[in-house]
Formats: structure tokens, C-alpha cells, sequence
């Protein structure tokens, strides 16, 4: 799908951010249309997990902007962010344990008014069948696949305009992996974006329209998918990012 | 902008700031002492009461500073051991449970007595954590009360006992206080050298960075029993003090209230000061008397003076006062390390072989962070282990470091085992470590933190340094001296008295380089180094680690930047799942097919 | 005299146990210890006691008054001892707070109440003074009907199950986009009356008294102890376990020594499960 010329759904541009004093991303650019799939790809400790963090208010910026549906995202935590239509999963399918499946969405809705609450719990099953023949069932009695699953289902209890998934394949199996990535595809489809952060480059590739690298916290690789050589270059990227 | 480097020679002498760093914190407590001096001939017998007490007091908390400003553990019913101390030197002086004993006999006793109980008291310390410590010594507190109403044969119960007499010159308001004095000035001084030596800093390690003194060799159980001793025997003598002031006690002089004046005066002075507390108890003993009206409130006063110390000022009347890190410090610092310096640092004997690890397995909630890995760091090289995250690169050095124990497998150094889970033990055994998020004392200076590393190398018994013996001095010269080298040789010098949280975060990584150093070890253990350093300092921070083991010394160094360990490395490992999934030389592993796949994720 | 022990024994227990469960409920918003816990308890003793008897207000409108009353100390709690220092990385700034905000509180009703202990009205006017009193079934009734409550509140309510994430995975919460720091407000508030009723429904046995604020934070303390931090089920059994040892122990070797007893019990238990006889599972240290 072609970016369009008009305003990006997500604009983010010098992004300074960190834990305490550990400066983490340096000088970060980054947009998202409206319905685009984009995948952030990088080697572990470059700051995929923070840059995702940084954006949906979990963790503050210490420079630069980020502009979501035309409104400054400065200062504002995920609570807000996520009222705003801004979904983000966090890694490691943390789902409430302790609580049935059906709680667990109807938690993720909690600022969702009460009348439309059980029809957006249904409308998240509708994606992930497996799921919705546990709804009473706990969290804790879930494989790491189906809690993951939850956890996707979590954010579109929502119905965001931008969903933002850490890392949904880690410690899945294959055909698991398949399953929600399979997800990502049928939302773009309604014309939700999607920003996917993930370890399994060939796969990512597979589904999102166009691809970032993030290395050392910086940006080192930004390409459409269909551009050829790409697995190359990202090899480049990763090892040799002092050299770019 | 660089800072200006000193020479090598130049690194190596002494700094003056040590000569003068003493007189300036001795200074405010000598003239304290001085302006306590004339009380007796400037003031009437009320005065001279009340300082009496403050002193008394001082008795008290000087000890427990180190319990709880220094150690860190909140021991908020304190008045047991005053309790204890009172009855104990007023029972024995009084004679009812054996002749009648003399009074410096007496408080000798019960020093002892209170060094036993305050051990009882102290012990809970070593396995619970902070707010369970303390409401168990508020039962203690509530327990030796009801000890006190309950014995009525021996202590005569709700109806007390009088406190001892104190013989000639001491029996004037003027001579008790004088004599009190004279032991609030005695506790001064030793708190002070104990504050100034490898068992002051060794607590604040425990306190603020309780990993990294596992691994530096600090021993926290034996340590925090020796201040628990310490303690308690002051606290029982100032309790027999405190009887003979009363002249006569029951068991509600000893209140609840007293315990809190205890707590605060250290909190609100300011934790790891001894001039903080001491005006702290000065404050706190004398507010009383002068909003008289208040003196209902007091308490609450104390309770609301606590609050905002928390909230506002955490570090007390002390950081108020320290004037020396309100300097500011030069924005754009850079690090200039001098590899040159470090055969000073890395002399000792490296007759040891290589850490070797075969088949070590270990598991956390069911799952293998580590799969049967097998590795070897030799002497003198430098050897990289890197892989996905998850891969178990830092539980391995967690393993190494003793802070875990194997499942199965075995770790060996220099051919003999060692002990799995002993993290206490490592630093005298050769390895030090850095760690993937600095542990560090904030609150301390640069200076200290590094002399930190070099406790296990210190001579000086806790006796010794308790009453600034020779051997103390000279340990102090040494390790303060070697951290100064230390701190030159990582390009650090300029720093060395500012306090540590003010330093930046790839400042901290090189001080805990440099605190690795002290204890000369034999393998140096480095966990993400590079981590949130600028290129420019990952480039210096790899000549440097290049200059280490040029010296003999190995390096075993967990990493993410993938050019530092292709770079500097003699050696790498791939882990992957918990398991080896490459070894060779760097040019080997960066063209091995399996190893850009984990990590591109095939 | 055993019916008597058995009577007293779970009529206090019942009211160590709502005060472990007002330390839970805390900690479970918070992460935080909190020394107003017992403190609580003490207030729900005396606000009973003052606007019943001193000020001659109807009971319900009491009870009413006094729950506002906790919850709003439960507020101030949440605001000024605990939000403060949870930005900090310091572990211990939170005792120190609350230990500052817990013994302002009992030194403003030493002062302005009473340092003696007052008495607290009948409630129901059952019983007639014998086992049956209703001194000893009301803390056991109150017991039971507010954890049924919690119950409701924490399976039934989406605000209740919003406490439960909140506890179980504080980050997690937080990035689904719940509304982490009212909720913490409003569970210190739900603490501030669970500890207001444990006073109140106990206030014939304990009186309106200004020392049973350390009292209960000690005696509402170790059922946590005993049960594991953050456990209820843990709090209730430790609760009446305790009240029936101290109340044993008052009997056989009296009341000065029955403190020492608990205490023993205590430190023994912590010393041998230092995280309690159901044990909570603590983040690594490495």
C-alpha cells in the first residue's frame, strides 16, 4: 500500500529516550501511515523494546516529538495513548494469570463504555477461535501460544488505529507464529496500521509493506519490503554498524 | 574537551586533599565539643542536665549510626538495649541479686550484657528484609518493658529501682557531666574511625550495592554481627549512664517515644555522616525545652520532621551541609583512560591457569537458562561471550561470580574447584566482576566506592580500626593511594571526591573498572561494559581492556556491540538457548553461518 | 474457660486479621509496607467512640462517618507517604514515611483525645456479657461479611479485578492503559475503612484506645508474616491462629508473658519462612 502524501498516522522524529542517565535511542525518525504494516527489526539491545515504550508513554523522551493522528503524544502516559487509539503489546505475553480469559479483555476495555464492552470482548475473540473456547477458563491455564494470543486480543479490544506488537513470536512455534502473524495481515485489511517489532526477520518481511532497522539506537537501515537484497543488507546492519 | 592528564609518576603520589579531607570533617565535631566544654560555668544545674542527657543520648545513637545510618538496617526499638543497660548496672550497683557490684564494674557488665542482646537483637537483620527487621525490634523493645514490670524481685517492678551512684569526682552534675562527655567524645571518635576504615565502607556497600559487595568479598553476616556487638555494648553502658542521671527508674522511662528520638536524630543527621546525627541528637534533645509549650507535641514534631527529611531532604542535615559536591561539575566530560597505568594495578602473581566451566547446567522456574555449557577463560587473553538475549551470557557470569550454584556440572579456577553459590568467597580468590547495570554507592564518594573494591586486602582487625592503630592508619594510606591509581588509570583522578550519583553513566562503568582492580585479581569478569557508551569511549574502553590482559590478567567479557568483540577478542563464544552454539576466533565466528542466523532469527 | 479462650481468642484474631488484610491490600496497590495499617485500627476505635458517645450521633451514622473518616486517611497515606518515594529507588524511604505519617497520627489523638483508654458504645445491645456477647461474635461477623465483600468486589466488579492486575503485574496494568494511580488511590481508600472496621468492630474488646495503634500494627503484622505478603487467605488463618495462641497464652502464664510468647512465635516462624509459612515467590536478586 502506498504511503500517502498526506500527514503519517505516526510521525517521530529526533527521538531521545532512556532509562535514567542510560541514554538509549539517539536521534530516532520514524512514520507510519494510516494501514501500513512496519516492521522494526534489530539485534538485542538496540532498543526496540524502549523505542516502542517511548512511544506509547511508558518510558519519557529526554528530546525530540512524536505526533500520533496529528496530536503531540509530549508527556502523556499510556493510559491517555491508548484512549487516543494507540495499542501497544508489551513482550512476553503478560496476561493476568489469575483471571479468566474473558476478564482479561474486559480489563484491557476498561475505559471502553459499558454498553459496548461485550461486544468489542466478542469482536477480539472473533480473531483468535482457539481462545474463544476458553473464555472462562484462567490465564494461568493457557499455553505461552494462546496467553499470546490473549495478549494480541488485549489490544484490540480497543479497536486502534495503530497496533503495536514487541516481539509476539518469542517462544512460539512455528505454526503458532503463523497464526498471529496471519492476524496482522486480516488488520490491515480494516485498515489498522500495525508497527511489528520481531526477531524472525524472514517472516516480518513476509507481512509488513516496508522495514526498519535499529541498531545501537539508531535507525541504520530503512527500505520498502519489496526492494531486493534485503536480507543482505540487514546483515550489514547489524554487524557493521559502526561502519554505516 | 579532555581533562588534563597527569603523569604516571605524578598518579602515583598522594593526594594533599586526603590531609586536609580529615580536618575539615573532624573540624565541626571538635568544636562542638569545645563549645560543650564551658556548659557547666556559663550555665545552672538545668542546663547542665540536659546536656548531660544529649551526651548520654549521643552515647546511644553514635553506636547506632552505624546500625542504621551506615548498615542501613532500621533497628527502630533501640530502647531495649538502654533498657537493658539501665536495670542491669542499677541491679547490680543496688545489690539484689548478688553483693553489691561498683559502678564502672557494673556498666563494664553490662556492656557486656548489652553486646549479648544486641547480637539477639541484630540477628533477624541477616534474613529479613527491612520493614519485617523492623518491627521485630519493636518487639524486642515491648518485650524487655514487660521483662522490666513483670521481675519484680529483681526489678522491682512497676515501682523501679534507684539508679546507680557515681563515686568521686563524678558525683556533681558537673563531674557526671563532664564524665559523660568525655564517653560521648569516646564513642565520636571511634564511630569515626570505624567510618573512615574497610568496615565503614564495607557497610555502606551492604547498604546501597549488597550484590557488588557479595562480589567485592565483604562479609556481611560476620560484619554486621561485629556492629551489632559494638552496638550494643554502647547502647547498655549509655543505659547505665542514663540511670545514674534519672537517679531512680521504672519501666516507663523508657518509652516508645525515646526510641523514635533514637531513630530520627540518625535519619534527620543524615545517613553515613557522624556530624549529621550527632547535631541531629543535639537538635532533638534539646527542642523540647525550648517550645516548652509544645512539649506534648514533641513527639509529633520529630514525626513531622521525619516526613520532610524523607520527602524533601533524604539526605539530611548531612547533605545540607556538604558544601563540596554543590560545585558544579564540568558538563562535557570525557574519560581518558591511561592503559599505561595498568601494570601498577595488575602486579600480583598470575601463576593461576584458566577458569574453566564443564557441563554446568541451571534452570530458573523450570526452564534452562543454562543447557551443559562448557567454556575456558585463560590467563592473559581476552575472551568474548556473546548471543541473543535469553541466550544465558549473564547467568553464566552469575554462576562464575558464585551467585548461583550449578544443577549439575562443575566450575574450577586454576585446576581447583569452586565452591558453587560461595559469592562471598570470589574476590579473595582471583575474580572480580562488573556488572550489567552499575552497583554502585550513590551517596558515597568516587574515591570511596573504589577503595570499596580493595576491602579484602585490608590488614587491620575491626579492634584495630576501632581505635586507629597503626595498622589501620597504614591500610587506610594504602587502599586510599592504590584507589587513586586505580581512578588515574581509568582517567577518572579529577573525580575522585565527588559523590558517585553525580557521575555519568559510562563514568560509573569505568569506576567499576576500576573498583574490579583493587582487589588485583586474576580474571576480570565484564558484563556489557560498552553498554550506553559512546563510540568513541567503546573505542578507549577496548584499548583499555587490551592493556588488562596484556598484564596476565584474564578477561571474560559479556557484550551486545558486536565490532567491540570482533575487535578486541582472542576468543568468542555464541550462545544461543542456553547452549554453545560456536566457538572460535572472532573472523571464525563472524562468517559462521549458524551464529548470523540466531541472530538474525532464521 | 477453654469456651472462653476459643471466644476471645477468634474475636481478636478476627480483628488481626482485617488488619492484615488492610496491610495487604496496601501492599498489594503499592508494593509498600505501610505503619498506618494498625494505626487504622486504632482510629476506627476512636472515631466510633467519639462520634457515638462523645458527640451522640446515631450509630449507623457513625459507622457511616467513621469510614469516610479511615478512608480519607487512607488517602492521605496513598499521597503523602507512599506516592512520593515510589518514584525513588531508595527500598527503605517507605518505612521511614509511614512511620513518620503513622506516629503523627497517634500522637494528634494522644493529644487531642485521650491517652487512656475510653469506652466504645454497644452496637447491637446482644448478648449480655457472656460468650455469646455480641463483643466477640461482631469482629467475626465483620470479618467474614468484608471478606465476602472483597470477594464480590475482586471477581464481580471490573474496578475490584482491575486491583487484582494492578497487583499481579503493576507494568503489564500499566501499559494496557489502566488507570494505575487512581486505582492505587482508591485501594489505599478501600484499606482505610477495611482498618477502620476492624477497629470499630472490635473497639468493645480493644477499646478507644490510642495504644492500639502499635499494638495492631504488630499484631495485624504478623498474620501477614504468617500467611506471605499479599496473601488474604494467608492473613485470615494467620489471624485467628494468632488470637487464639495469645489468648492461650494470656491464660497459661499470663498477660505479660503472652506478649513475649507471640513475639517468640514471630521470630521464630520468620527466622525459619522468611517468607511466610505460604511463601510469596520474591524477584531475583541478580
Amino acid at each position: 500500500m502506498p504511503i500517502s502524501a498526506a500527514e503519517p498516522l505516526l510521525d517521530i522524529h529526533g527521538l531521545e529516550a532512556g532509562y535514567g542517565k542510560i541514554a538509549v535511542l539517539h536521534d530516532v525518525d520514524m512514520t507510519i501511515g494510516a494501514g501500513e504494516v512496519v516492521t522494526l527489526l534489530g539485534p538485542n539491545g538496540a532498543g526496540k523494546t524502549t523505542l516502542l515504550r517511548a512511544i506509547s508513554g511508558l518510558v519519557s523522551w529526554n528530546a525530540g516529538g512524536v505526533t500520533f493522528a496529528g496530536q503531540n503524544l509530549a508527556g502523556i502516559g499510556p493510559r491517555e495513548t491508548a484512549r487516543r487509539g494507540l495499542a501497544h503489546v508489551i513482550e512476553g505475553h503478560r496476561i493476568f494469570t489469575n483471571q479468566t480469559v474473558t476478564d482479561n479483555l474486559l480489563l484491557a476495555g476498561y475505559d471502553v463504555p459499558r454498553a459496548e464492552r461485550d461486544a468489542r470482548v466478542d469482536e477480539a475473540l472473533s480473531y483468535f477461535p482457539e481462545i474463544a473456547a476458553k473464555r472462562d477458563d484462567r490465564g494461568s491455564t493457557l499455553s505461552g501460544g494462546q496467553q499470546q494470543m490473549l495478549a494480541v486480543a488485549q489490544g484490540l479490544v480497543r479497536q486502534p488505529k495503530l497496533l503495536m506488537l514487541d516481539e509476539p513470536s518469542a517462544g512460539l512455534s512455528p505454526v503458532l507464529v503463523d497464526r498471529v502473524l496471519a492476524v496482522v495481515t486480516k488488520l490491515q485489511k480494516t485498515g489498522t496500521a500495525v508497527l511489528l517489532v520481531e526477531q524472525l526477520i524472514e517472516k516480518a518481511l513476509a507481512v509488513a509493506d516496508r522495514v526498519y532497522a535499529l541498531a545501537q539506537g539508531k535507525i541504520v537501515l530503512q527500505a520498502s519490503t519489496d526492494e531486493a537484497d534485503l536480507p543482505r543488507r540487514l546483515e550489514h546492519a547489524y554487524f557493521d554498524s559502526e561502519a554505516a | 574537551m579532555a581533562i588534563s592528564s597527569e603523569s604516571a609518576a605524578g598518579a602515583m603520589q598522594e593526594k594533599p586533599l586526603a590531609g586536609i579531607g580529615s580536618w575539615v570533617f573532624a573540624g565541626p565535631l571538635i568544636l562542638i565539643f569545645c563549645l560543650a566544654l564551658p556548659v557547666p560555668f556559663v550555665t545552672n544545674d538545668y542546663w547542665v542536665l540536659i546536656a548531660t542527657r544529649a551526651a548520654i543520648y549521643w552515647v546511644l545513637v553514635g553506636a547506632l549510626n552505624l546500625v542504621i545510618g551506615f548498615a542501613g538496617q532500621l533497628a527502630i526499638g533501640y530502647v531495649a538495649l538502654l533498657t537493658l543497660g539501665a536495670y542491669t548496672t542499677s541491679v547490680l550497683v543496688a545489690g539484689n541479686v548478688s553483693p553489691p557490684v561498683p559502678v564502672f564494674a557494673a556498666l563494664a557488665i553490662a556492656g557486656v550484657a548489652g553486646a549479648i542482646f544486641g547480637v539477639i537483637v541484630g540477628l533477624p537483620a541477616l534474613r529479613l528484609r527491612t520493614f519485617y527487621f523492623a518491627i521485630s525490634t519493636l518487639g524486642f523493645a515491648t518485650i524487655i518493658t514487660q521483662i522490666a514490670l513483670a521481675w519484680q524481685s529483681v526489678t522491682g517492678g512497676g515501682i523501679g529501682l534507684p539508679g546507680p551512684e557515681m563515686p568521686a569526682p563524678f558525683h556533681t552534675h558537673a563531674g557526671f557531666y563532664f564524665f559523660c562527655l568525655a564517653a560521648a567524645g569516646l564513642i565520636t571518635w571511634m564511630t569515626a574511625n570505624i567510618a573512615h576504615s574497610r568496615f565503614g565502607r564495607g557497610l555502606i556497600a551492604v547498604r546501597d550495592a549488597d550484590v557488588a559487595a557479595e562480589a567485592t568479598g565483604i562479609r556481611k553476616a560476620r560484619l554486621l554481627m561485629m556492629i551489632f556487638v559494638f552496638t550494643g555494648a554502647s547502647a547498655a553502658i549509655a543505659g547505665g549512664l542514663f540511670a545514674a542521671l534519672q537517679t531512680y527508674i521504672t519501666p516507663d522511662a523508657f518509652t516508645f517515644d525515646l526510641s523514635v528520638l533514637f531513630f530520627i536524630s540518625i535519619l534527620i543527621g543524615g545517613r553515613g555522616s557522624i556530624l549529621g546525627p550527632m547535631l541531629g541528637t543535639v537538635i532533638l534533645t534539646l527542642l523540647p525545652e525550648f517550645a516548652a509549650p509544645l512539649a506534648a507535641w514533641s513527639t509529633f514534631l520529630y514525626a513531622v520532621l521525619l516526613l520532610v527529611i524523607v520527602l524533601v531532604a533524604p539526605g539530611g542535615i548531612a547533605a545540607l551541609l556538604d558544601f563540596g559536591n554543590r560545585r558544579a561539575l564540568q558538563t562535557n566530560r570525557t574519560i581518558v583512560p591511561k592503559a599505561a597505568l595498568v601494570g601498577h594495578l595488575l602486579t600480583m602473581d598470575k601463576a593461576k591457569s584458566g577458569i574453566a566451566l564443564r557441563g554446568v547446567v541451571l534452570s530458573f522456574l523450570g526452564v534452562r537458562a543454562i543447557d551443559g555449557v562448557d567454556l575456558d577463560v585463560e590467563a592473559g587473553k581476552i575472551h568474548g561471550l556473546i548471543g541473543p538475549n535469553g541466550s544465558g551470557k549473564t547467568t553464566i557470569l552469575n554462576v562464575i561470580s558464585g551467585f548461583y550454584g550449578p544443577e549439575a556440572g562443575s566450575i574450577a579456577l586454576g585446576g581447583e574447584a569452586l565452591k558453587p553459590g560461595d559469592s562471598e568467597s570470589r574476590a579473595s580468590q582471583g575474580i572480580a566482576r562488573t556488572f550489567q547495570t552499575p552497583r554502585i554507592v550513590g551517596e558515597a564518594s568516587v574515591l570511596q566506592n573504589v577503595m570499596i573494591g580493595g576491602t579484602i586486602r585490608g590488614q587491620s582487625t575491626f579492634v584495630e580500626s576501632l581505635l586507629c592503630l597503626p595498622r589501620h592508619r597504614g591500610d587506610e594510606r594504602t587502599l586510599r593511594s592504590e584507589a587513586m591509581t586505580a581512578l588515574s588509570a581509568v582517567g577518572l583522578e579529577s573525580l575522585a571526591d565527588i559523590r558517585a550519583d553525580r557521575l555519568q553513566h559510562s563514568e560509573l562503568r569505568f569506576m567499576e573498572i576500576a573498583r574490579a582492580f583493587m582487589a588485583r585479581p586474576a580474571f576480570i569478569l565484564l558484563d556489557e561494559p560498552a553498554a550506553g557508551l559512546s563510540a568513541d569511549e567503546t573505542l578507549r574502553l577496548g584499548q583499555f581492556v587490551k592493556a588488562i590482559s596484556r598484564q596476565g590478567t584474564g578477561v571474560l567479557l559479556v557484550e551486545h556491540h558486536a565490532d567491540l568483540i570482533f575487535d578486541i577478542c582472542d576468543y568468542v563464544t555464541v550462545l544461543n538457548l542456553g547452549r554453545v552454539l560456536a566457538q572460535g576466533t572472532p573472523a571464525e565466528i563472524r562468517v559462521h553461518k549458524e551464529v548470523i542466523s540466531a541472530y538474525l532469527g532464521g | 474457660m477453654l469456651a472462653s479462650i476459643i471466644a476471645s481468642g477468634l474475636a481478636v484474631g478476627a480483628v488481626y486479621a482485617l488488619i492484615g488484610v488492610t496491610y495487604n491490600t496496601m501492599f498489594s496497590a503499592s508494593r509498600v509496607m505501610s505503619f498506618t495499617a494498625g494505626q487504622l485500627g486504632m482510629l476506627g476505635g476512636v472515631f466510633g467512640s467519639l462520634f457515638v458517645l462523645r458527640l451522640g450521633l446515631p450509630l449507623v451514622v457513625g459507622l457511616v462517618l467513621m469510614l469516610v473518616c479511615c478512608a480519607i486517611v487512607g488517602l492521605v497515606t496513598e499521597f503523602v507517604a507512599v506516592r512520593p518515594v515510589l518514584k525513588s529507588l531508595d527500598q527503605h524511604l517507605y518505612v521511614l514515611s509511614t512511620l513518620a505519617l503513622g506516629l503523627m497520627i497517634q500522637q494528634v489523638v494522644a493529644v487531642e483525645w485521650s491517652t487512656e483508654p475510653q469506652a466504645f458504645p454497644r452496637v447491637f445491645g446482644i448478648g449480655g456479657g457472656g460468650i455469646l456477647d455480641e463483643k466477640f461474635w461482631l469482629p467475626m461477623l465483620t470479618c467474614a461479611v468484608t471478606i465476602c465483600a472483597l470477594e464480590l468486589l475482586y471477581r464481580r466488579t471490573l474496578t475490584g479485578m482491575a486491583f487484582l492486575a494492578i497487583a499481579e503485574d503493576n507494568f503489564a496494568a500499566r501499559a494496557l492503559g489502566l488507570p494505575e494511580r487512581n486505582l492505587r488511590m482508591a485501594s489505599y481508600a478501600l484499606a482505610g475503612m477495611i482498618g477502620g472496621l476492624a477497629g470499630f468492630s472490635g473497639g468493645q474488646l480493644l477499646l478507644a484506645f490510642v495504644a492500639n495503634g502499635p499494638l495492631l500494627n504488630f499484631y495485624g503484622f504478623v498474620p501477614v508474616a504468617l500467611g506471605g505478603l499479599g496473601n488474604n487467605r494467608g492473613a485470615i488463618v494467620g489471624g485467628f491462629a494468632l488470637g487464639l495462641f495469645q489468648q492461650a497464652a494470656n491464660f497459661l502464664v499470663g498477660g505479660i508473658f503472652s506478649s513475649v510468647a507471640v513475639f517468640m512465635l514471630f521470630i521464630v516462624v520468620l527466622l525459619a519462612a522468611p517468607r511466610g509459612l505460604f511463601g510469596v515467590h520474591l524477584a531475583r536478586r541478580v
